[in-house]
């Protein structure tokens, strides 16, 4: 472990990491006191951190007058759809490659793992036209598709069930008699729920976050989910910076809250696979 | 897979096993179709989703088509136009800009971040990694829309401070070709390093500690022991990192897209809004497959490169 040695070093540390610490979240919190002031003010100079005169207009404008709510809701239930099939797909392959020797694995796996540098531009064009024309567009869909099968999270789970669940474990449901997949269901599954949180957090940050995926997809406005919808207030003509500024306060909110809650279990599981390469 | 399920020859069904040579060959000689049917779904929506769409991909980029009507077969012209088509070019070496930046800067910038984070005796530990961490919840529109206000010529955040520190502010940040670059990656900076760290965290975190202790014994000073002992122990994780940010900025969209729509005078282009702009804008939907096809190329050709130089992927093996 690195030592910091001296007392001056040491608070010289703490001073370098707070600048920096500032330059990262100085658009944020800009952001959210933005959120809280007239129009007029957004651009005020000098930018003053405490909104004065404090508002609450911009939020209640944006609730009242566009359909937010909607968007809301739409990304909302695409994340969790997307989430829940993705994490139980990611389960089922991880254990298949962690706990089984099987002719073809190892091509499997590395087939696998390939599909990681195949960038979404490629398959961006081909998917359009695969599901637009073929009339599985609707959004309900073809929004949560290209989450479902992500390589990273079996990967993840594959790591973390070698890690930390003992063969001997399933032998002995295996020799009660237990069913693969019951053993799966009951003994697996169960093991696995703080990576299942940290896979299910990053796949809902996503869906939920995904911009160019529904920018090509979603042309009726009445399916725009938040980032279309709040696209719209941004390039419109008379460009709502305050209503924008509220709505993306609004909308990161969950995402945060997520991240708070499953903090811990997210940023370890997310480095499981990485450390040992 | 399809040989082993049918199993043909019912007298000698192990071949296909032993073929293989897996490293467990003694766990469990009974054969099964569990694992099959384990890893069975991801490999459906894997062809279907994945495998389909490159194919796709590879057949209309040599056609040319509007989006209506059939196809027309014209060979290898898109590729032809391509090779000559200047925007494409820019698309290219802006997009390798991107690259370079996050391999270069965002990488080594996470590593020092993780390395100070790691010093014994700083306080709330947990604290820093949430908050390096959080830009990377927050969605591109709010970055994009943040940052826009941020680098704006007369309102903007970045040229307030310039005025009050310098007396001079007024920078056109994405106005002008050159700067427009740089604020593209200054926002990737943001987004991006706080990630990496957390990896290179976990990293700093496994080395054991005795390789430390006899660092210290042999005398060795800190870059010495950083560059001896922290960064040999850190390969995994730093080849891990460099692949990852490779692919995260060989596609790079939202930040050129929202925050300077590739402008000015194309600076910012990158590939994937190239793709976007002519299948989605121009409607030359073959043209964009021929561009998602050399960029597949070059993604998928240098990242199986890094894996096989740097080593990684083989934890199953």
């Amino acid at each position: 472990m690195n030592t910091a040695g001296t007392r001056s070093g040491r608070v010289l540390l703490h001073i370098t990491l707070s600048l920096l610490l500032l330059a990262f979240l100085t658009p944020l919190l800009w952001a959210l006191s933005g959120s809280f002031k007239p129009r007029g003010d957004i651009f005020g100079y000098p930018p003053d951190l405490f909104p004065d005169p404090f508002t609450l207009d911009n939020y209640r404008t944006l609730l009242a007058e566009q359909p937010f709510v909607r968007w809301f809701l739409m990304s909302t239930v695409v994340a969790v759809v997307a989430t829940v099939v993705s994490v139980f797909v990611c389960a089922l392959a991880g254990y298949g490659f962690a706990k089984f020797r099987f002719a073809g694995r190892t091509l499997l796996f590395n087939v696998m793992f390939s599909s990681l540098s195949i960038p979404f531009a490629v398959i961006l064009v081909p998917l359009f036209v695969m599901l637009v024309k073929t009339g599985l567009g609707s959004p309900w869909f073809a929004l949560i598709v290209p989450w479902v099968a992500p390589a990273f999270g079996i990967f993840m789970m594959q790591q973390y069930i070698v890690q930390s669940i003992p063969d001997s474990v399933l032998e002995a449901a295996r020799i009660d008699g237990a069913s693969e997949f019951g053993i799966f269901r009951r003994i697996v599954l169960p093991l696995l729920r703080p990576s299942l949180g940290a896979l299910a957090v990053w796949q809902f940050l996503q869906s939920y976050n995904s911009f160019l995926w529904p920018l090509v997809l979603v042309t009726d406005s009445s399916q725009y989910t938040l980032p279309l919808g709040l696209q719209t207030l941004f390039v419109s003509e008379n460009r709502q910076y305050d209503l924008v500024l509220a709505g993306a306060v609004l909308a990161v909110l969950p995402a945060v809250a997520l991240f708070v809650v499953l903090r811990k279990q997210l940023l370890e599981g997310l480095s499981t696979g990485a450390v040992k390469g | 897979m399809t040989t082993a399920l049918t199993g043909k020859g019912v007298g000698r069904p192990a071949r296909t096993t032993r073929e293989t040579g897996g490293t467990a060959p003694t766990a469990r000689p009974k054969r099964t179709w569990a694992p099959y049917l384990f890893i069975s779904p991801f490999y459906v929506l894997y062809v279907l989703f994945m495998l389909v769409p490159v194919g796709v991909s590879l057949w209309l980029s040599l056609t040319e088509w509007v989006g209506l009507g059939t196809p027309r077969w014209v060979g290898l012209r898109n590729y032809r136009l391509l090779a000559t088509d200047i925007s494409f070019h820019r698309a290219l070496g802006n997009t390798a800009v991107f690259v370079l930046v996050a391999i270069c800067v965002i990488v080594p910038l996470a590593l020092l971040i993780a390395q100070a984070l790691h010093t014994r005796g700083l306080r709330a530990r947990d604290l820093w990694r949430t908050a390096y961490f959080v830009p990377i919840v927050v969605s591109p529109i709010l970055v994009a829309l943040v940052f826009g206000l941020f680098f704006d010529r007369q309102f903007g955040l970045l040229n307030s401070v310039l005025r009050a520190l310098f007396g001079s502010g007024g920078v056109d940040w994405l106005g002008d070709p050159g700067l427009a670059k740089v604020s593209i990656a200054l926002v990737m900076m943001w987004r991006w390093t706080g990630y990496l760290t957390i990896f290179f965290l976990a990293g700093l975190q496994a080395v054991p500690r005795e390789l430390y202790e006899a660092a210290a014994l042999d005398g060795a000073g800190r870059l010495r022991t950083f560059s001896t002992v922290t960064l040999p122990s850190l390969k995994p994780v730093t080849a891990f990192v460099v692949v990852t940010s490779f692919i995260g900025a060989a596609q790079i969209f939202e930040e050129p897209y929202l925050l300077t729509g590739g402008g000015p005078a194309e600076s910012t282009l990158s590939v994937s809004m190239f793709i976007y702009r002519a299948a989605f804008q121009r409607q030359q939907f073959g043209y964009a497959a021929a561009a998602a096809v050399v960029l597949f190329a070059l993604v998928f050709g240098l990242s199986q490169l890094f894996n096989r130089v740097l080593g990684i992927g083989r934890a199953a093996a």
